[in-house]
């Protein structure tokens, strides 16, 4: 079942109309129920990994939450500062095992699932080997999201950040909460289950606000991304070597709006239907091509997913006994630069797992290590900018932080040519007609209305992309659109918000059924 | 030692100094890098370990918070 499909309306209407209608005690039965039935109908069967995924996360979680409790009477009735520390140490060492455990298990489910589709045709190949067992595998719904989600919680309880659940179906609610099981963004439970006993009273105007988001990110998936994406996969689809580089380039461009539409699309709708619900999810991208630097960007875009590798593996290693041994020995190696060794290696080895989390393809590993070593020259180059800066008297100007912004622009281009391109034969081959062979004209010819896109399709691409800038720049001075749409007079609001609706309705792509494409990140 | 935290945020992250909010990593006034610096510096200067569970938005959201970690953590 996708966000954008007749069935999910009706699932969201009937969930929103039994939420309000039942007593507030019970409320989050009816979101779970709409889960598991938005689950179901994504797998088609019974969501067997999500429930392991969900019992031993809940088992876990109370296995420390017990291990806590033990430790602490265990220390109260202990007064040796020596005894104290063996006591310490024998709980946090059974802690450690049992989260081991769980991650082996459930980081296992997700290679096993994430790996064993990607490596079918290889082992087809494979004379004599029988692939049936291969092949009636079926890629949970959300995997990759629900069990990052899951291990964060885990960890949480782990460091005593978080207080474990009792109720495994109110685990099973967080990780199931339908607007965000299949894309995210990742939620964290304490904010969650506040949110989920918090009194929520029926409001005409929330109500509203979460169905402009909703419709906003439509307009975004349907009319943008959808629309890009005849163009960027008419593109892909054909010889590289015989494409111009510009129209190369351009179908790059177009790829990197398309993958940014596809996704805070989805985002969008999913904010909006959870806030007509009363439940506020974490906002997952803030405008990330005004970043004026790689590290911005990635502040910016798919944020949750940042702040978990952040706070869950660069954190954790940089703060482990051997992340605090290694830093040492390289300080005292190599004296100054040495006290970058380790977020070096932090930054390395986290960048390698949001690419293999990303894509199971060589080119996505690549992906991962480019930005890896990015981040790390950045991170030495550092302060040296400042004097770069005063030397070359740049810095304050309009210019200078444009050209930032271009900077970064090129530098997400070349990653994407490694993501987008089917094979790594075919980025290099997109590399050398980019940078060989450009021939600009190209791009005013016949040529580029030759795949997909007509240029009646172009203009009206071209004005959906200025609504979008023009509400990006809005956002960007810190303004709420959907507030100041609120406060001018009637026939404006509703001029402006039934434009929106005319434009998706009329000019959305949609399959022969009504059906929309996949949302891109639904396959990482 | 509120002077001395000051002058190791000084060191790592100058804009800290000047933050009036309550969400600086959110903010991007300091990033992933800046706050392993700062860890690392605070433990060296008062001897003390932080750890992964301390290092949260809510310890790191101003210069005032992180004054505040170091005093509870050299209490304890």
């Amino acid at each position: 079942m996708q966000l954008l499909s007749g069935s999910f309306i009706i699932l969201w209407m009937i969930s929103f109309a039994l939420y309000y209608l039942v007593p507030q005690k019970i409320r989050w039965y009816v979101l779970l129920a709409a889960g598991i039935v938005f689950y179901a109908a994504g797998t088609g069967g019974v969501p067997t990994a999500l429930f392991v995924t969900a019992l031993t996360t809940c088992g876990c979680g109370l296995f420390l939450r017990n291990s806590f409790e033990k430790q602490r009477e265990a220390l109260a009735a202990c007064d040796s500062k020596e005894q104290k520390k063996q006591i310490k140490e024998k709980f946090a060492g059974k802690r450690k095992r049992m989260q081991i455990i769980y991650f082996i298990i459930n980081l296992g489910l997700l290679v096993f699932y994430k790996y064993t589709i990607a490596a079918l045709p290889y082992f087809q190949k494979v004379p004599g080997f029988s692939t049936g067992f291969m092949e009636r595998i079926v890629m949970p719904l959300g995997i990759s999201f629900y069990t990052l989600t899951a291990m964060g919680y885990v960890i949480d309880v782990g460091r005593e950040n978080c207080e474990a659940e009792g109720n495994f179906l109110k685990i099973l609610l967080f990780l199931s909460y339908f607007p965000a099981v299949t894309q995210g963004p990742f939620n964290r439970y304490a904010p969650m289950k506040e949110q989920f006993r918090q009194t929520h009273e029926f409001d005409y105007g929330r109500m509203l606000r979460g169905i402009q988001r909703f419709v906003w990110g439509a307009f975004k998936k349907l009319v943008i991304a959808d629309r890009i994406g005849i163009f960027v996969d008419r593109v892909f689809e054909s010889d590289a070597a015989s494409v111009p580089g510009s129209i190369l380039a351009c179908a790059v461009v177009f790829y990197m709006i398309q993958l940014y539409a596809d996704f805070s699309g989805y985002i969008d709708m999913a904010m909006g239907v959870s806030e007509s619900f009363g439940i506020v999810l974490p906002e997952n991208f803030k405008r990330p091509y005004f970043s004026r630097s790689v590290a911005e960007f990635w502040r910016r875009w798919h944020i949750t997913l940042g702040t978990w590798f952040k706070d869950y593996v660069m954190f954790s290693f940089v703060m482990s006994g051997t992340g605090r041994k290694l830093g040492k020995t390289f300080k005292k190696k190599w004296n100054g630069m040495g006290r970058h060794a380790v977020p070096i290696i932090g930054t390395m080895f986290v960048w390698f797992l949001t690419g293999a989390w990303h894509g199971r393809t060589a080119g996505y590993m690549l992906w991962g290590l480019y930005y890896g070593v990015i981040m790390s020259v950045s991170l030495v180059l550092e302060p040296y900018y400042p004097l770069w800066k005063k030397k070359f008297h740049v810095g304050a100007g309009k210019g200078y932080a444009f050209f930032c912004m271009a900077r970064t622009w090129f530098i997400v281009f070349i990653a994407d040519i490694l993501i987008r391109s089917e094979s790594l034969a075919q980025a290099g081959a997109v590399f050398r007609a980019v940078f060989t062979r450009l021939e600009p004209t190209a791009l005013l010819s016949k040529t580029l209305t030759s795949f997909g896109l007509s240029k009646y399709e172009f203009l009206l691409l071209f004005l959906a992309l200025l609504i979008w800038l023009a509400v990006s720049v809005f956002e960007e001075k810190g303004k709420d659109v959907r507030a100041c749409l609120a406060a001018r007079p009637v026939l404006l609001r509703w001029s402006c918000y039934y434009g929106i609706v005319l434009l998706l309705l009329l000019t959305g792509i949609y399959g022969g059924q009504y059906d929309t494409a996949a949302f891109m990140y639904q396959s990482f | 030692m509120e002077e001395k935290v000051l002058e190791i945020l000084e060191e790592h992250c100058e804009e800290a100094l000047d933050y009036d909010g309550d969400s600086m990593m959110e903010d991007g006034i300091i990033d992933s890098f800046a706050v392993i610096q700062v860890v690392s510096d605070l433990e060296e200067v008062f001897d003390i370990e932080i750890d992964a569970k301390y290092v949260i938005e809510e310890n790191f959201c101003n210069k005032e918070a992180i004054i505040e970690l170091v005093r509870k953590l050299l209490e304890e």
